[in-house]
C-alpha cells in the first residue's frame, strides 16, 4: 500500500525542469486542499465520538489524578456521559457491546444449539418458500 | 502515551493541525515536530530525554567529523567510536542487571561467589530502536549512502521522530534525512494511507491482541503446568498471532500516521505466517530490523562471500545477536540462536536439494502444478510450526516454563479450559487475513482517499467507535516497548 505514496512522490521528481513549478504549484493547492479535508474529517470523528462513546471519556477521566481541575474535567464528563446515555446516543455501543457478549460467552455447545437453530430456520424458509408451511398470519 | 488511548488522540489533533498550518516555514515546521516528538518522549520519562539527546548528538557529531575527512584509517576509527559508544549506552541499560546475574550464576557454580556491584537499572523506552537508527546513521555516511546532515534539527528529528520513536519502524537515514529536505506534501494518497493503517492497526491491538493475550496466551503461559495440550497448542497459535498483531498494529499506526504528517516509512510486515520457508518468513517479519541486521551486520561478517561454511557462521551470528537485541534474557538467546541454526539448516537444506533434484525450468503439465502446489503448502505449515516452536521461548518468562509448556503438548487427555469458539474464531480469522490479496490495503487506500470530508469522518469516528465498542477495557502496553 505504501508504494502508493512511493508513486507520487516519483511522479513529481520526474517532471521536467521546466513543469516542476506549475507541479509544485498544484502540490501545494493539493495539499491546502488534502490538510482541510482532513482537518473537518478529524473534526467530525471526534464529534461522533464525543456522542457515541461518552463511556470512554468517563473511563480516561476518571484515570486522572485528584485535584480541583481535574474534579471538574470529571464532573463535567460524567455529566455529559449522563446526557448521552438519557439521549439515547450511547444505545447502539450498548447493543453492539452485548451482541458481542453474547458471542465472546457461548461455549462449543451453545454454538451448536445456534447453529441448528439457524439451520432449522433456514429449513423453514425454504418450506414457507414452497408452500409447505402455513403462513400463520394469513 | 501509548497509541490507541484519547492522550494520543488529542496530541495527534495539535501536532496534525499546527504542523500543516505551519507549512510554509520548513524549518519551523521540523523544530515543531521535534518538540511535539521529545514532549512524546518525555511523557514517559522526561529524565531520559538527556539521554536521548546525547546518543542524537554522538551521531551527529560523528557524521561531521566523517564528512571532513577522507582518511581511511580515520573514517573507520571514527564509526567504531560512534558505534560503540551507542552499542555502550544501549548495553548499560538493557544488559546490566543481565550480566551482573549471568556472572553471579557463573561464579557461584564454581564456588567463587563475590559481591557484585548489583543495581536497579531502568530500561529507557526504545532504546534498542533509537539506537540502531543512529548507527545506521553514522555507517551510511561512512558508505556514502547518505551525506552528513549539517542541520541537528534534522538529526534530532530523524532518531526522535514520534511515530517510530519507541517501537519502530527502524527507519533509515537514506530513507528519511531527504524527505526532510523536500517540501512536505498531503495528498489523497497520505490520507487514503494513513486512515486505513490507523485503522487496521487500531482494531489489530485492541481487538484481537488484547482478547488473546488477557483470555488465552497469558493464563496458558503463566502456569503451562495446570493446562491441557489443546489449550497449550492453540495457546501458542494465539500468541502467534497477539504477538503479529500487536507488533503489526504499532507499525500501521506509526506509519499511517507518519502518512498524514507528510512522510512515508518503509513497511515492516508482509503477511509473515504464508511464508514457506524461513529464510522468506524474516523476509515479512520486522523487515526493518531483519533489513538492518543483513546489512549492518550479515554483510559486514562476510554474508554469503566466503563459502558455505561462514555463510552458515553468519547466519547463526546474525540471528543469535539479533535475539539478544530483543531482550536481556536466555530466552531470547535461545530464540535468535533457534532461528539463526535453522535458517542454516534450511539453506545446506535446499542446496542439497537443488544438486540432486534440480527444478524443472520447462513448464510442467497439471501434476507439477500440483504438485508445486503441495510442496508450497507443506513448507508454509512446516514454517508456522518452526516459529511457534520458537515462539514459546520468546514468549515464556524462564527456560523451566518454556520446558513445562513442551512437556504439556504431551497431555492430551484433559479437559480444555480456554479454548473457546470466540477465540477460535479470532485465531481462524487473523489467519485467513494472512492469505488475503497483498494488494488489499492498496485497493482500501485507493478507494478511501477519494471520499469526501464527511464520509471520511463518518469512516474514521465510525471505525474508531466501532473499534472501542468490541475491544476489551483498557489499553495493554505493546509487546515491543520492552525491547
Amino acid at each position: 500500500m505504501l508504494d502508493l505514496l512511493h508513486e507520487i512522490e516519483r511522479e513529481f521528481a520526474g517532471h521536467p525542469e521546466e513543469e516542476v513549478s506549475e507541479a509544485e504549484r498544484l502540490a501545494v493547492v493539493e495539499t491546502r486542499r488534502s490538510f482541510r479535508r482532513m482537518l473537518q474529517a478529524l473534526a467530525l470523528a471526534t464529534v461522533l465520538l464525543l456522542f457515541f462513546s461518552s463511556e470512554r471519556l468517563v473511563t480516561w477521566v476518571n484515570g486522572f489524578e485528584v485535584g480541583s481541575v481535574q474534579d471538574a474535567i470529571v464532573s463535567v464528563s460524567t455529566d455529559w456521559h449522563s446526557l448521552m446515555a438519557d439521549a439515547g446516543f450511547t444505545m447502539p455501543a450498548e447493543t453492539v457491546r452485548a451482541e458481542l457478549d453474547e458471542l465472546h460467552g457461548a461455549d462449543w455447545a451453545e454454538l451448536r444449539r445456534r447453529i441448528e437453530r439457524e439451520r432449522a430456520r433456514t429449513r423453514d424458509g425454504v418450506r414457507f418458500l414452497r408452500g409447505a408451511v402455513p403462513d400463520s398470519k394469513s | 502515551m501509548l497509541f490507541p488511548t484519547i492522550e494520543f488522540g488529542i496530541f495527534f489533533l495539535v501536532v496534525f493541525a499546527a504542523s500543516w498550518a505551519v507549512r510554509d516555514m520548513p524549518e519551523l515546521r521540523k523544530l515543531f515536530l521535534l518538540g511535539a516528538s521529545y514532549f512524546f518522549y518525555g511523557w514517559w520519562d522526561w529524565r531520559f530525554l538527556g539521554l536521548l539527546f546525547l546518543s542524537t548528538l554522538i551521531n551527529y557529531l560523528a557524521g561531521l567529523a566523517l564528512e571532513r575527512t577522507e582518511h581511511v584509517g580515520f573514517r573507520k576509527f571514527i564509526v567504531g567510536v560512534a558505534v560503540v559508544a551507542g552499542l555502550s549506552i544501549l548495553g548499560f541499560f538493557k544488559y546490566y542487571g543481565f550480566f551482573l546475574t549471568s556472572l553471579s550464576v557463573l561464579l557461584e557454580s564454581v564456588g567463587l561467589s563475590r559481591d557484585l556491584p548489583f543495581m536497579q537499572v531502568i530500561l529507557p523506552v526504545g532504546i534498542s530502536f533509537f539506537t540502531f537508527q543512529g548507527i545506521s546513521y553514522v555507517v551510511d555516511i561512512y558508505r556514502g549512502h547518505v551525506r552528513a546532515e549539517r542541520s541537528l534539527t534534522n538529526v534530532m528529528l530523524y532518531i526522535s521522530f514520534f511515530p517510530q520513536l519507541v517501537a519502530g519502524p527502524i527507519v533509515r537515514a537514506a530513507d528519511f534525512l531527504p524527505q526532510l529536505h523536500r517540501p512536505v506534501r498531503l495528498t489523497r494518497a497520505h490520507i487514503g494511507v494513513g486512515v486505513v493503517l490507523i485503522l487496521s492497526g487500531l482494531l489489530k491491538k485492541m481487538f484481537v491482541a488484547n482478547y488473546l493475550a488477557t483470555e488465552l496466551v497469558d493464563p496458558v503461559f503463566f502456569d503451562p503446568t495446570v493446562v491441557g495440550a489443546l489449550d497449550l497448542l492453540i495457546g501458542v497459535y494465539g500468541y502467534a498471532i497477539q504477538i503479529y498483531c500487536d507488533f503489526s498494529g504499532y507499525s500501521d499506526i506509526a506509519i499511517g500516521v507518519a502518512a498524514l504528517l507528510g512522510y512515508r516509512f518503509l513497511e515492516n510486515f508482509d503477511q509473515p505466517y504464508r511464508a514457506a520457508s524461513l529464510q522468506d518468513f524474516w523476509r515479512r517479519w520486522h523487515i526493518s530490523l531483519s533489513t538492518w541486521l543483513r546489512d549492518y551486520l550479515y554483510v559486514p561478517l562476510g554474508g554469503n562471500r566466503h563459502g558455505e561454511v561462514k555463510t552458515y557462521r553468519n547466519l547463526f551470528l546474525t540471528m543469535f545477536l539479533g535475539g539478544i537485541w530483543h531482550g536481556a534474557a536466555w530466552t531470547f538467546v535461545f530464540w535468535g540462536a533457534f532461528h539463526g541454526s535453522m535458517l542454516a539448516v534450511e539453506r545446506y537444506a535446499r542446496r542439497q536439494i537443488e544438486f540432486f533434484a534440480p527444478a524443472e525450468t520447462a513448464p510442467g503439465g497439471l501434476m507439477t502444478a500440483l504438485g508445486n502446489g503441495a510442496q508450497h503448502l507443506v513448507g508454509i505449515v512446516w514454517t508456522f510450526h518452526l516459529v511457534c516452536f520458537a515462539w514459546i521461548f520468546f514468549r515464556a518468562d524462564s527456560f523451566a516454563t518454556a520446558g513445562s509448556y513442551l512437556a504439556g503438548l504431551v497431555r492430551w487427555g484433559e479437559t480444555s479450559q480456554y479454548v473457546t469458539p470466540f477465540l477460535v474464531w479470532l485465531i481462524v480469522i487473523a489467519m485467513i487475513f494472512q492469505f488475503t490479496p497483498r494488494h488489499l490495503g492498496r485497493w482500501l487506500a485507493k478507494g478511501v482517499q477519494h471520499l469526501p470530508a464527511p464520509l471520511l469522518g463518518l469512516l474514521l469516528g465510525g471505525g474508531i467507535w466501532l473499534i472501542w465498542a468490541i475491544a476489551p477495557e483498557g489499553v495493554a502496553p505493546f509487546i515491543y516497548f520492552q525491547f
